[in-house]
């Protein structure tokens, strides 16, 4: 449809102001304005705690360069990724499953329910000394028997099973439960309909179940990758590991490189907003697919 | 020739609150192959309760149901009341759903799906979703879906009590096009007097709590009915007396 300009139907142009997004030109002026005012507080002469801006930019600028040797910031980044990773699709491959049964079955449900309740509030970081304890130094090189590894920088390395464990703590409840809602939520008709057409168990399982509480398992795997992140950053802050985007954040501190600091501080957070808005745009489709239904 | 459908003293009661409700029965009936059944009544007398047990949802508490030939999966055509098409299929996989179920290849489910939504007037409605489409397309795609595997039983459970009155008497229409071109024999509910008298070539009757069949008439008015006619005013009045 071409319509000359200016005589766009009212009706769309409300349309796209409503679906202009996380992104926008407004959005902008409060960054730039703290940008700013941190540009001219630190050139102002007044004794301020924050380096200038622009040598926070030239740690963020030179991303490969090692950093007291602790490693640059890209391999630190890689580092956290990597456990985040690991951890979440722990979470995925052993929540998605206990999910499944306890929306699926009374029986299964009745029997973890009460566990999941009472594990779910618990912070993983409350368990990281504990987890230390138990898997002690244990890291993959050790678990794959790459021992041969064990002096050379390898991310092997740096990732403890410890971590892991705690990752995996605090991504596989919301994975657990959202699909447990998901598969909860299914319209009984929907199973009729499955079960006059002949369908099997499998059938029924690959072809109704899976995609009708895909929604709700890609939104509990978003909340898990939200989650991860948050605590992978508080648990390298902790003792057990020295590396990782948290450890330089920490150590950073601690040799008063406040630069360096806050570098951490904005790739942490860039890194988390990438994380929800990827799987935000993927769960979007079917989410509002399902939406429209109801 | 022996029935398709039969029906003895079947009986069912359902337990809600401590109390038990008798919903059904008993109820013996005997539905002869190729013939169109409407079975009539008001909200709650079990004509769904009914339904389901033919279909194999529902199980009832003492008597017996007898299909023949054999249960045999996808030898029963179901169409629900609204609602029941995946959200996540476009309306060609809905289609083909009961084929891909039964293990029929993606390929020949497809091309008898296709063939079905064609047959029900939704060419080139293939691959839009059903929040894409009205509700009388819905119950299309629907129909298209309880017809599909060529069934020798179909079921509709208040189709068109959902839609408008005037899509509601097209979709009439093409119902009873389509099914004169199958071999199928069809049990129709509804609560709609006019509707039942339009389509079902026998008339069942039932009544409320526990739901029996009051009335059992075969209708004599043969080809297209014409709702103006005044034989067709006639049966209305009587049913509705």
């Amino acid at each position: 449809m071409s319509n000359p300009k200016g005589f766009e139907p009212v009706q769309r142009r409300r349309e796209r102001k409503r679906d202009s997004g996380v992104f926008s030109l407004e959005g902008l002026v409060l960054p730039a304005g703290l940008l700013l005012f941190w540009f001219l507080s630190t050139r102002s002469g007044a004794a301020t705690v924050l380096p200038p801006p622009e040598k926070v930019f030239s740690v963020l600028l030179a991303p490969g360069a090692d950093i007291a040797s602790s490693g640059s910031l890209l391999w630190n980044i890689y580092v956290s990724l990597v456990r985040v990773l690991l951890g979440l699709l722990a979470g995925i491959a052993i929540g998605t499953p206990i999910g499944f049964l306890m929306g699926s079955s009374v029986f299964s449900r009745r029997a973890l329910y009460l566990v999941t309740e009472l594990a779910r509030p618990l912070s993983p970081l409350a368990l990281l000394p504990l987890s230390i304890i138990i898997f002690r130094d244990t890291t993959l090189t050790k678990v794959l028997g790459l021992t041969y590894l064990r002096y050379s920088r390898h991310i092997f390395n740096e990732v403890q099973l410890g971590m892991i464990f705690v990752l995996f703590w605090g991504a596989v409840f919301p994975v657990i439960l959202d699909t447990m809602h998901g598969v909860r939520g299914i319209r009984n008709t929907h199973y009729e309909v499955a079960r006059v057409s002949g369908a099997g168990k499998w059938f029924t399982f690959t072809h109704l179940m899976i995609p009708a509480s895909l929604p709700d398992m890609l939104a509990g795997y978003r909340m898990a990758m939200g989650r991860t992140w948050m605590v992978i950053i508080a648990a390298e802050m902790l003792p057990g590991t020295n590396s990782g985007i948290g450890y330089l954040l920490r150590y950073s501190y601690t040799i008063t490189r406040y630069d360096v600091m806050l570098a951490c501080i904005l790739i942490i957070a860039m890194v988390g907003a990438v994380f929800s808005k990827g799987l935000a745009d993927m769960g979007e489709a079917r989410l509002t697919l399902r939406a429209r239904e109801r | 020739m022996g029935a398709a459908i039969q029906l003895l003293e079947v009986e069912r009661r359902f337990r809600e609150n401590g109390g038990e409700l008798h919903a059904l029965g008993p109820v013996t009936l005997s539905v002869a192959p190729g013939e169109f059944l409407c079975l009539l009544g008001p909200t709650g007398c079990g004509k769904t309760t009914l339904l389901r047990i033919l279909a194999g949802l529902d199980a009832p508490d003492s008597g017996r149901v007898i299909i023949s030939p054999g249960p045999a999966r996808g030898k029963i055509g179901y169409v629900f009341q609204e609602g029941a098409l995946f959200p996540w299929l476009t309306a060609l996989d809905n289609v083909a759903f009961p084929l891909r179920a039964m293990g029929k290849s993606k390929h020949e489910a497809r091309t008898r799906a296709e063939h079905s939504l064609y047959e029900v007037g939704l060419q080139g409605f293939e691959a839009s979703h059903p929040h894409q489409l009205s509700g009388g397309m819905r119950q299309r795609v629907a129909l298209a879906r309880g017809m599909v595997a060529d069934p020798d039983v179909l079921l509709l459970d208040e189709p068109f009590s959902s839609l408008d009155a005037e899509t509601s008497r097209k979709l009439q229409k093409m119902l009873r096009q389509l099914v004169s071109g199958l071999s199928a024999t069809v049990v129709f509910v509804t609560h709609n007097t006019e509707e039942a008298v339009y389509l079902g070539h026998r008339i069942c009757v039932m009544g409320n709590r526990p739901g029996t069949i009051i009335r059992d008439e075969t209708l004599e008015v043969e080809g297209e009915r014409d709702r103006l006619s005044s034989a067709f005013t006639e049966l209305l009045r009587s049913f509705k007396g």
